[in-house]
């Protein structure tokens, strides 16, 4: 019998209330060791005070956290043990006033590490983010994105098991992101890191993740955050109907009134002509954006609203499809999931 | 203008020539007055930091206090250390009266104050995200408190040499608890109020000019650090 796989963390009945109203409900997740996890989601759905939770920055309302099975909370002194081998970077991070040497040698000199090798680990820790040669630079000298890199390579230094970024792609000029982008993936690959980024970019957080966690209102969800519109429900004939004020969509809810409804982009089709389905939702439209992302098209489609598709590039292809083009994009009413 | 000319020229000759009375005059005072800001710093510096880390109730009125403190008049802190010091007082028994420990206590009550109400307001305006940082990056409580100094440190040096300017220039509590005995207790600033009463011009000029030289020193390196912090 091979031996039973614990997840690096789990989490179990998870909620956290911020002035007694509830803005993380998660029943369930796990985590394992060596993963890019990508936690996206609207402003205000959750991400940052999960972020804060599973980093042992805040200690939840309610619920367990567990951390290579143990139950940290019952385990006070656990926390201290654990904090050591995680790290955050916080949205927007700040850099101590001291020269970018000192800032990336900083965990280094809390752990007691001798002169020698803090400067070979910050020589390495510049070279991996780019910034070779950056150690003497004052940091109030260094523009937004050479602060998230550096602030990247601190927290790399401590060589943590578990390392959290929030949003590391704001502010941040498209070169710098093209590094971390690296960055990440090298770290995982090469320390066995687990990473776990948050964002509200979905193309960042499917071109990096293993695995993609959608948050909405403090709730995981199954769809994905990109086709994400907000209507009102009314019952007509005995079929439900979402209006956006834009388009109106064919649904399959108990509810009424304001909500808010998730298309996956997996789930909807993209065709020349109309086609005759079952699918209640079939929409005229035109193509407004392309994006390539290797073996797969992602295309923003208008028809009212903005809707983003994916397809195979064989496809594309074959279609002959390109920005300007008109297309119908058509989906079940069961592909969507009200929120 | 002649009285005034001669003035200036003996009062530049008694620096040159590093007069006994103007030497020993500038020692006693920067003796006293740093003693005093050092441990006016010692004491008020933890405070301060208390003051801004932890919350309790009359926090606020904690603060209006040490704001109001900064303003004492010298004479107001000379009598209320007098009261104990004085033969009579709780602590007359020490001798401590007219000696320069009793200045020191005096310039310390002075100078805590400004120390504790300029560096917590240094502390207390340091980016919420440097705490959270130094947290992540696995700092424990101590280590923590060290890095928010660090981070405060031209704005809390700025605070301590403000408390330096307060004293090293002031009459009253200086007059009242050293006695302005010479070669003991006499300083920059109660030998001006002296010898310029008994007529002795010049003195009291060469004097004021040091203890001007002193001042504009302070004031400079205390603007260089409030740029520094900025």
């Amino acid at each position: 019998m091979s031996p039973r796989k614990y997840p690096l963390i789990e989490v179990r009945g998870l909620v956290h209330c911020y002035n007694n109203s509830t803005v993380l409900d998660v029943p369930y997740l796990s985590f394992s060791k060596g993963k890019i996890y990508a936690v996206l989601g609207p402003n205000g759905s959750g991400k940052t005070t999960l972020l804060n939770i599973l980093g042992l920055l805040l200690k939840p309302t309610s619920g367990k956290v567990f951390f290579e099975s143990k139950d940290i909370y019952s385990h006070p002194g656990l926390i201290k043990d654990i904090r050591t081998r995680m790290t955050t970077v916080i949205q927007n991070p700040i850099l101590f006033d001291m020269n970018v040497e000192n800032n990336i040698a900083y965990g280094l000199r809390i752990r007691g590490k001798t002169k020698e090798e803090r400067e070979k680990t910050v020589k390495e820790c510049l070279k991996m983010v780019k910034l070779d040669g950056f150690q003497k630079r004052r940091s109030r000298e260094l523009s937004g994105g050479e602060t998230q890199r550096v602030a990247i390579a601190r927290a790399l230094a401590v060589k943590p098991q578990i390392i959290f970024l929030d949003e590391y792609t704001s502010n941040v000029d498209e070169k710098s992101i093209e590094v971390l982008d690296e960055v990440i993936t090298a770290v995982k690959q090469l320390n066995g890191t687990t990473v776990f980024l948050v964002t509200h970019d979905t193309r960042q957080a499917h071109k990096l993740a293993d695995e993609v966690i959608n948050l909405f209102a403090g709730r995981v969800v199954q769809s994905s955050m990109e086709n994400l519109f907000k209507g009102t429900v009314s019952t007509t004939n005995g079929r439900a109907i979402f209006d956006t004020g834009r388009i109106k969509l064919e649904i399959v809810t108990d509810k009424q009134g304001v909500v808010h409804a998730a298309i996956s982009p997996r789930d909807i089709i993209i065709s020349l002509q109309p086609l005759s389905t079952s699918a209640r939702n079939s929409f005229r439209g035109t193509i407004t954006e392309v994006l390539n992302e290797g073996t797969v098209i992602r295309l923003s489609v208008n028809a009212g609203e903005v809707f983003r598709v994916l397809m195979t590039r064989a496809s594309f292809q074959e279609m002959k499809l390109d920005v300007g083009t008109t297309v119908y994009i058509t989906f079940k009413s069961t592909a969507i999931e009200i929120l | 203008m002649n009285y005034l000319l001669e003035g200036i020229a003996t009062a530049l000759q008694l620096i040159v020539t590093l007069d006994y009375e103007v030497t020993h005059c500038t020692i006693v005072s920067l003796q006293v007055s740093s003693i005093a800001i050092l441990l006016a710093a010692l004491v008020g510096l933890p405070c301060s930091f208390c003051i801004a880390v932890y919350d309790f109730k009359g926090k606020r009125a904690l603060i209006t206090l040490f704001n109001t403190l900064m303003a004492l008049p010298t004479v107001v802190i000379g009598l209320f250390v007098f009261s104990f010091v004085s033969r009579q007082g709780p602590l007359g028994v020490l001798g401590l009266l007219f000696t320069p420990t009793a200045m020191i206590i005096g310039q310390f009550l002075l100078a805590t104050p400004i120390i504790i109400a300029l560096s917590f307001s240094a502390i207390q305006g340091i980016d919420p995200r440097i705490k959270i940082t130094a947290r992540a990056l696995g700092a424990r409580s101590h280590q923590l408190i060290v890095t928010l100094l660090l981070e405060a440190r031209f704005a809390i040096m700025a605070a301590i040499i403000a408390g330096f300017g307060r004293v090293i220039g002031e009459v009253g509590s200086a007059m009242m608890l050293g006695g302005n005995i010479r070669g003991y207790t006499r300083t920059i600033s109660t030998a001006i109020a002296l010898e310029t009463s008994k007529g002795e011009f010049a003195l009291g000029l060469a004097l004021g000019m040091i203890l001007l030289t002193v001042a504009l020193s302070v004031n400079i390196v205390l603007r260089y650090l409030q740029q520094k912090s900025k």
